[in-house]
């Protein structure tokens, strides 16, 4: 997913530093053992590093293609990437112009948003007192990553319960629960704990 | 009253893993563990459009639920791929069927795998000078 607050103009400096610090999945890691100061330093230039990266990846990338692939293959792999590239700034620009037009409470809710995570370090204990060996860091960060999108799957849902409900948020413990029970209908909710024997 | 029941198993079995509960805290009748997300969760919740101030037995269950939903995953990542051990793989085949969550960890992986490639970058750079 292209991070569009990537390229926005330097005024909206802060938007651009909170999409920094979320991208970085090891952030908690390397955050603790460098210095504060260095490390911000770091992230805006790797910031950078990555924005040049990912422009001369793809060059890169086609040029590989031409190469190595058969001349038949040739065409598709180098019209996908180029209609995906298309698509992607596409979309940057226009979540540029989305953004651009928040209020002040829709922008301080974007921030919050895209700069809540889970703390690796929790979610890394918790994994390995379940499996009791030890968990590489790429599990932590997709697990937390997924967390996140369950939370938020429940949280929209719970909106919604609340909204046919016609209350208002903040939400209580009833909608969460009849989002939870709604989710569970559309099997988004694991339970591996009821085993339903067919024949027996 | 399928809910209680499911967050009382759980409770049970994890109760011995987290030992560091601080005296008991009684959290809405459930376990002596600790909360472990309280902080995150309430931005994470009004980052998803929630009040500002959520109410603390909201993210009491949604925290509840994250645990069970991590627990679950885990428990099954174990038993399917490489027995006993929980990979990317198991992971990113069992998400297969959600395309949220499935988009999800492979942007986050390109991504991570891009930061890695930029730093070290930078690193090179900086050393050369």
């Amino acid at each position: 997913m292209a991070d569009p607050a990537r390229m926005i103009k330097p005024e909206v400096k802060a938007e651009r530093a909170a999409s920094a610090y979320e991208e970085r999945p090891k952030s908690e890691g390397s955050g603790d053992a460098a210095a504060k100061p260095t490390d911000v330093n770091k992230e805006s230039s790797s910031q950078d590093a990555v924005k040049e990266e990912g422009r001369s990846e793809t060059a890169a990338g086609e040029d590989d293609d031409d190469q190595s692939d058969a001349k038949r293959l040739k065409v598709d792999p180098e019209k996908k990437k180029e209609r995906r590239q298309k698509v992607d700034e596409d979309e940057i620009q226009k979540m540029q112009v989305l953004v651009s037009s928040f209020s002040e409470e829709q922008l301080n809710r974007y921030e919050m948003y895209r700069r809540s995570a889970f703390p690796k370090a929790a979610i890394k204990r918790l994994i390995q007192s379940i499996t009791g060996s030890s968990v590489s860091q790429n599990v932590v960060i997709a697990m937390s990553g997924i967390s996140k999108v369950f939370a938020g799957e429940i949280v929209e849902e719970a909106l919604d319960v609340c909204d046919k409900w016609g209350e208002t948020p903040p939400l209580q413990p009833k909608h969460m629960r009849e989002a939870v029970r709604r989710l569970k209908c559309k099997d988004q909710i694991p339970n591996t704990k009821h085993k339903q024997i067919l024949f027996h | 009253m399928a809910e209680e029941e499911d967050e009382a198993g759980y409770d049970e079995e994890l109760d011995d893993g987290f030992g560091d509960g601080s005296g008991d805290v009684d959290a809405g009748g459930h376990g002596k563990r600790k909360r472990l997300f309280s902080k995150e969760l309430r931005c994470m919740m009004y980052g998803f459009g929630d009040d500002q101030n959520p109410y603390t037995e909201s993210v009491d269950i949604l925290e509840d639920l994250v645990i069970e939903f991590i627990t679950e995953m885990t428990h099954k990542a174990m038993s399917i791929g490489r027995q006993g051990r929980v990979q990317v793989e198991d992971i990113v085949f069992l998400i297969r069927k959600d395309p949220r969550k499935f988009a999800r960890v492979k942007d986050l992986l390109t991504m991570n795998e891009e930061l890695k490639r930029a730093r070290k970058a930078f690193d090179e750079a900086n050393y050369g000078s």
